[in-house]
């Protein structure tokens, strides 16, 4: 398998509490790979891809957050126009549903990472690799 | 094997309870008769004297007593002993404006502390418990009334009061406490702070807790008894008939025995004061029948439940009441509906969430809005938002069946809302800010 963890956070939509997650992870020296959050009227999901994800884990927990852990697909593409909507192609061909996808800076400038969360990881791995797309995989991640 | 405190009273036999009362409820109406000018006043007006009342058959004659005519009385109104004779006084927390204070003679503290004796010997409790006070001592009656039965029982009495949590967790454990006492809202409070701090059931040795003083759920009480590992009990009183200890609950846990040779109970209908049949829902009415300074006749309490005589497996033959289904001043009308905040509790402890909650009612545009606040349930968090929308629309339906009005549910984060170490502080009403 060469998916990636991904971290989800709940928050309240209050002031202050992103800023919560955030310093608990400053205080234990955690570095963000990916970072996105959804919101609600009443609460958000902090969704990311973390240099450390089991220490991650385990440091919200400590700090009484809820917290998941689920497994998404991660890409690396050249930064062109068209590349995007090629891979979204390729996947609604194959009837992979994406429920939802953020860019995040990988380490080249001529390449983008997308994080995508579909409904069916293995599905979609095999599609995109044999339509020759670049997946991430954890070593990938945590060397960036 | 049961054991009774006073098993003579506890399991004597209805016509010998009928005597004793009878004696009691005819001395009792000639003392405040003589000595309170309040409550003498009242009768008079309704044209009643003390030899109309002959035996307990006679109870419906005499007028009711309610919190308002308590509130007129404050605060020696319905005192029937000098203050000479009396040597402690309780109190209510008056958070509603409506303080009420009670006084004791010697002799009712006695009396009071026994009741409270009868419900630690019931649920176990011998001399050989160590038994952990952790309702609040002082003018709150919980404290003092389940400290004097356990010193009446002979436990080793652990004085804590309430809050600071994680001491009472290490003074559970050093001094292996086997009785907790305390508001079922502490109690649950407590256990989640004993499964915080890395600890279980196995790091304790509690086997019983008596709980009162707020309603609580039959989902609470199987919540409470699964987090510490015990068998949880109800105790019932209020501050105006002395305080815990007018009734407690048995190892059937089925209900609350009366203590009848002190309480007479009478269920009414709240509208038109009519004495209802057992079995029927209504309002509670209690006469205590040996409290010397404060003793209140036919006192509404407010409460709503439902007495039953049904033979009771633990032998004890004293009337029983249900759990009542929470006070009437704890009712909300919202839209034209009575909702009583067990029932959102009910709900949520059903559907795996923790029962600490905040109900906020609220009027929009002449609407009765009501939304409720719950802590969601961290083994259920999604990392998709229709997925937790989902949560909160599924509760605000299995709400909607049990209450008949469709509230707005809102997820906030785990242990984000307010711990109560006494009474819970469960609705915030703003429309009286309207008014």
């Amino acid at each position: 398998m060469s998916n990636v963890k991904q971290i989800s956070v709940f928050v309240d939509n209050k002031p202050n509490n992103l800023a919560g997650v955030l310093n608990t992870l400053r205080e234990n020296r955690i570095n963000l790979r990916a970072l996105s959050l959804a919101d609600t009227s009443d609460f958000g999901i902090v969704r990311m891809i973390a240099n450390d994800t089991e220490k991650t884990v385990d440091v919200l927990r400590g700090a009484s957050y809820a917290v998941t852990v689920t497994e998404v697909v991660a890409i690396s593409i050249p930064d062109s126009p068209g590349q995007l909507s090629r891979v979204l192609n390729i996947l609604g061909e194959e009837n992979v549903n994406v429920e939802y996808l953020y860019a995040f800076l990988g380490t080249s400038d001529k390449a983008v990472s997308f994080v995508i969360r579909v409904d069916d990881n293995a599905h979609a791995e095999s599609v995109l690799t044999n339509a020759g797309v670049i997946q991430l995989t954890e070593n990938d991640i945590a060397e960036m | 094997m049961e054991n009774y405190w006073n098993q003579e009273i506890e399991c004597m036999s209805r016509e010998d309870m009928k005597k004793l009362q009878d004696e009691r409820l005819v001395a009792q109406v000639k003392h405040v008769y003589e000595n309170v000018k309040y409550y003498r006043d009242l009768m008079d007006e309704k044209g009643v004297t003390p030899d109309d009342i002959r035996s307990t058959d006679d109870l419906h004659k005499l007028p009711f007593l309610t919190k308002a005519d308590l509130r007129d009385a404050y605060p020696y109104g319905l005192l029937a002993k000098p203050l000479s004779e009396c040597t402690e006084i309780h109190s209510t927390s008056g958070t509603t404006g409506k303080r009420v204070v009670a006084f004791y003679t010697k002799n009712d503290i006695d009396l009071w502390h026994d009741c409270c004796a009868r419900a630690i010997t019931a649920v176990g409790g011998t001399k050989d418990d160590v038994c952990q006070v952790c309702y609040g001592y002082g003018l709150f009656t919980g404290g003092p009334g389940l400290d004097g039965g356990s010193h009446k029982v002979g436990c080793l009495t652990l004085p804590m009061s309430s809050g600071n949590t994680e001491r009472q967790i290490q003074f559970m454990r050093d001094m292996g406490a086997t009785i907790i006492c305390c508001t079922p809202s502490y109690a649950a409070y407590i256990g989640e702070t004993l499964h915080d701090m890395g600890l279980t059931t196995d790091d304790i040795k509690l086997k019983a807790g008596i709980f009162g003083a707020e309603p609580w759920t039959e989902e609470m009480r199987r919540s409470i008894e699964k987090s510490l590992g015990i068998k949880a009990y109800d105790i019932y009183g209020l501050t105006e008939t002395s305080g815990p200890g007018v009734s407690f609950e048995c190892s059937e846990q089925t209900g609350m025995h009366i203590n009848e040779d002190h309480f007479i109970p009478e269920i009414i209908d709240p509208d038109t004061g009519e004495v209802l049949p057992e079995g029927s829902v209504g309002e509670l009415v209690f006469t205590s029948i040996t409290k010397e300074a404060f003793p209140l006749l036919r006192y509404r309490t407010r409460d709503l439940c439902v007495l039953s005589r049904k033979k009771c497996s633990c032998g004890r033959t004293l009337i029983k009441m249900a759990k009542p289904m929470g006070r009437s001043d704890d009712m909300m009308i919202i839209r034209g509906v009575n909702v009583f905040p067990s029932q959102i509790e009910a709900v949520l402890i059903e559907q795996g969430y923790s029962p600490n909650y905040l109900i906020e009612v609220d009027r929009v545009n002449n609407n009765d809005t009501i939304d409720v606040s719950v802590e969601m349930n961290p083994d259920q968090l999604s990392d998709k938002v229709k997925d937790m929308q989902k949560q909160e629309r599924l509760l605000a339906e299995a709400m909607k069946a049990m209450i008949g009005i469709n509230p707005k549910v809102h997820l906030v984060t785990p242990k984000s809302i307010t711990r109560s170490e006494g009474k819970a502080v469960r609705v915030i009403d703003r429309r009286k800010l309207h008014d």
